[in-house]
């Protein structure tokens, strides 16, 4: 992992087609998981409505919502490592990073815990729309954040950004 | 301040950690809410209930689910004891021993499954203790990687360090 995030201008150089290779898996990856969402109905809020709100007396929400979470977290928690790292040694100016990653982050968690709304406060309005739309952020900020660095990985030394 | 090797990596590491936190709360409130923290319960889970009507566990069914643990398990594990090697350099012994902690009840609690249902019943606390331990660990390398990455005034990098101000370092031999 350390050789992966080197500075060093010759190191970058032989670590950037795996890197590169690893991002195009990655962009895979986000695609298939907004596919995937589609296909189960969860982009609409009707068919979010369905699969994840609670019924009457289910005091904790139903299992395949704690389920999602579960595989959700983790996948959000190894995309935002894992790109974030390689971010760091890309010469791409650090708040530009810094508000892509902060962005992801957040609508990710968003994206986690809106369901828990209901469950919460069972009735709650608009948890369905809100999901919906911080999937869309999360997934825009993490695609512009893997793109960015496919076209920066290795092209020029890293800049001294503290 | 924040050893500034580590600060250029604070935000993706803060992003993991604050994902793996969930994925073990997530995990925690599944294993009660499915098999339970209690020896009754675990068997029941893997043999079935007549009053459930809950039916035996198969062997493809625990494939299922122990497949994909398999790779996530070890995986998280391996980022996680790297990160914390990588951030705060703690000395070889007691990382040693909280490593050897975690990975034992990681397969414990994997291996437990297929052992009760398949070969002696009465393992079924080993499969909880496997579990608590595994949650318990996992919750200390966390504790240790967000002391990493938070601002501690005064904090001077630990000697023994490799690496410069621009290079990552590695943990302490």
């Amino acid at each position: 992992m350390r050789f992966l995030v080197q500075p060093n201008p010759a190191v970058l150089d032989r670590a950037r087609p795996p890197v590169r290779v690893f991002l195009a898996f990655a962009v895979l990856l986000l695609v298939g998981w907004i596919a995937s969402r589609a296909a189960h109905g969860a982009l609409t809020p009707e068919g979010l409505t369905r699969i994840l709100e609670p019924s009457p007396g289910e005091r904790f929400g139903p299992v395949a919502l704690w389920e999602e979470v579960h595989q959700g977290a983790f996948l959000y928690g190894f995309l935002l490592l894992t790109v974030g790292s390689l971010l760091v040694v890309c010469p791409v100016a650090p708040r530009l990073r810094t508000a892509l990653l902060a962005t992801a982050t957040a609508a990710a968690l968003v994206d986690l815990l809106a369901p828990f709304l209901p469950v919460a406060w069972p009735g709650i309005p608009g948890w369905a729309p809100l999901r919906i739309g911080a999937f869309g952020v999360a997934m825009a900020a993490l695609l512009a954040a893997v793109a960015l660095a496919w076209a920066t990985f290795g092209r020029e030394p890293r800049r001294t950004d503290g | 301040m924040v050893d500034p090797r580590m600060s250029r990596f604070s935000l993706p590491v803060a992003a993991f950690a604050t994902m793996v936190a969930l994925v073990m709360a997530t995990g925690a409130v599944l294993f009660a809410r499915k098999i339970g923290f209690d020896g009754g319960h675990v068997r029941a889970f893997y043999f079935g209930s007549e009053a459930g009507f809950a039916p035996p566990r198969s062997l493809a069914g625990l494939l299922e689910v122990a497949v994909p643990h398999l790779l996530a398990v070890p995986l998280l594990i391996l980022v996680t004891l790297h990160l914390v090697a990588f951030a705060l350099g703690v000395r070889r012994r007691p990382f040693s021993l909280l490593a050897g902690i975690t990975w034992t009840c990681a397969a414990a609690g994997i291996g437990a499954g297929f052992a009760i249902r398949f070969a002696w019943p009465w393992l079924a606390p080993l499969k909880v203790a496997a579990f608590v331990g595994f949650q318990a660990t996992m919750l200390a390398w966390l504790l240790l990687l967000v002391a990493a990455i938070v601002p501690h005034p005064g904090r001077e990098p630990r000697p023994g360090f490799t690496g410069t101000a621009d290079a990552p370092p590695r943990a302490v031999r």
